[in-house]
Order: structure tokens, then sequence, then C-alpha cells
């Protein structure tokens, strides 16, 4: 790749991690201050389907993850395995969709629905 | 040299200060070609410098008057311990990305480049900019910071390596890469 993919690359990756940085400090502080009293799956579901506030912060969360983590991957396979070149890139685009459609699902799966 | 396992710079480097148990074990540094004994050959680590574009390119010629940088200029300022370089190896030798990944510059080839990057009589720094923003340049350093750990001179070659991550990133968003 050359170097102005690079810096993009570089740039997205610290600009995701801005973004990981902040959801995963509000998705534990939530956790943590929401079974307080304690709580059932069923309970929890009642309060997240049809939250949109929810809908759209999980969704930011999850597509943060989604490029962040690839972009990791990315330099671990060059060092560890001698991965380089368009295969990676290939491969790391289609495990950053995986990641992308498991993650959406599950936020679909909490998120959606009627209240 | 390799003394007890860590790259230093031996001919300054006081036996008492890195003895161990009154045991002394030396050996060639690291990263590099052995030649024999103790040489190695430090053609690999001068042909990233040159890869990494660290020949200054001016614009001026004798004729012209001198370039005048302030002494508290901001950007000079920048490279004020980096200018300082003394070219030892001990940074190639302790970091751990060159192993990993032999095409890396190094951190000494990067902070040549960030020097020269800072230079205001310098006209390259587009074509320098791409020669370290490769996959073997500053954007394979973790930050690890064994360079800077191990500088003899206290240089922090690490801090010139972010200073040409941001020179990029700037540079590739204007579309001047």
């Amino acid at each position: 790749m050359n170097a102005r993919g690079e810096a993009l690359l570089w740039l997205t990756q610290r600009m995701s991690a801005a973004v990981l940085a902040f959801c995963v400090l509000v998705h534990l502080v939530t956790v943590i201050v929401a079974v307080q009293g304690g709580l059932s799956a069923a309970e929890i579901l009642g309060r997240t389907r049809g939250n949109v506030a929810g809908l759209v912060f999980y969704t930011t969360f999850v597509m943060a993850a989604a490029v962040h983590a690839p972009i990791g991957l990315r330099a671990t396979l060059g060092e560890w395995l001698g991965w380089r070149g368009a295969s990676r890139d290939i491969a790391l685009v289609l495990f950053a969709v995986l990641l992308a459609g498991l993650g959406l699902r599950a936020v679909a799966g909490v998120f959606g629905g009627a209240a | 040299m390799t003394v007890n396992g860590v790259a230093r710079w031996t001919c300054r480097t006081h036996v008492d200060a890195v003895a161990k148990g009154g045991a002394l074990e030396v050996a060639p540094l690291g990263h590099l070609p052995v030649i024999r004994d103790l040489v190695t050959d430090m053609a690999p680590f001068f042909d990233k410098w040159a890869r990494a574009r660290g020949q200054f390119q001016g614009a001026r010629s004798r004729h012209d008057d001198f370039a005048r940088i302030a002494p508290d200029d901001p950007q000079r300022r920048q490279v004020d311990a980096g200018i300082e370089c003394i070219g030892c190896g001990v940074c190639y030798a302790s970091c751990d990305l060159v192993s990993w990944n032999p095409a890396y510059l190094g951190p000494a080839a990067l902070n040549r480049a960030w020097t020269l990057a800072c230079d205001a009589r310098d006209v390259a720094t587009r074509e320098r900019l791409r020669a370290v923003g490769g996959d073997a340049g500053c954007h394979a350093c973790h930050t690890q910071m064994g360079c800077t750990e191990r500088c003899p001179k206290k240089l922090s070659p690490t801090a010139g390596i972010a200073g040409l991550k941001r020179a990029l990133a700037r540079a590739a968003l204007k579309g001047t890469l």
C-alpha cells in the first residue's frame, strides 16, 4: 500500500480508537449502574427494545470496532506471519464485514422491535 | 556492541556501570550481519537512511544569501535533539520491529527523515514523506520506545516517528502526498 493509504489507515485507526474509548466507558458505566438492583434478561430486553438512542449508540460502537480491529490485525499478521500484500487486505476487509455483520445482528436483536 | 545482552555505545560505557556480578559478555550489535567477531556490517543500516531520503536537498546555490532560521523557530526547535544523532546503530539494534519486519527503516533513519522534514531549507519533503510512509516506514512503529530508552545520546527517535505520522496524516488529508 502507498504512503497515502497507510497514512489514512493510521488516521482511521486513531479516530476509531477515540470513538471506542468513549463507547467502552459509557457501556461499562451503563452496565454497572443498570445491574445494581439485579436484572433478568427479560427486564433488560424490555428496556432496550425500541430504544433509538441505544440503537444509534451501539451501532456506532460496532462500526468503530469493525473498523479498528482489522487495521490492528493487519500489522499483527504482517509481523507474526509475514502475511502482507493484497491477499491480506482482502481477507481483512472480509473480516471487517463479518465483524460488522455479527455486531449489527446483535444490536438488532437487543434494540430492534417494539418497546 | 551488545554488552550483557543490551546494545550500547561501548567506547563510552564504563564497565562498572554494566558488569553484573563481575561478569561481562560482549557480542556484536544486533539486527546486523556479522562480518567477524564483534564487527558488524553497517551497510544495511545506512542503506535505510538513503531509502528514507536522508539526504538534504536544498534549492539555493552558493550565489544565494544564507537561509535565515531564527534560533527560536518552532519547527527548528522540534529537532534540536534529533540532529545530534551519531549514527551508532544502538536504537536499530534495540528495536523489536526490525526483527519482526526486516524491511522496516528503523528509528535512526526515521529520525534523520524527521530532522529534514523540519528543515525549512529542504525542498524534498513530499518525496521524503512518501518514502517513510509505507508498510516498512513510520506507521510500522508500535511506540514501544526501545530506541528512546537505549539511545546513548538521550534522543527520542520515537518522538520524531510520531512527528512523521502527524505530518503524513496532514499531507494525506490535504492530498499533497
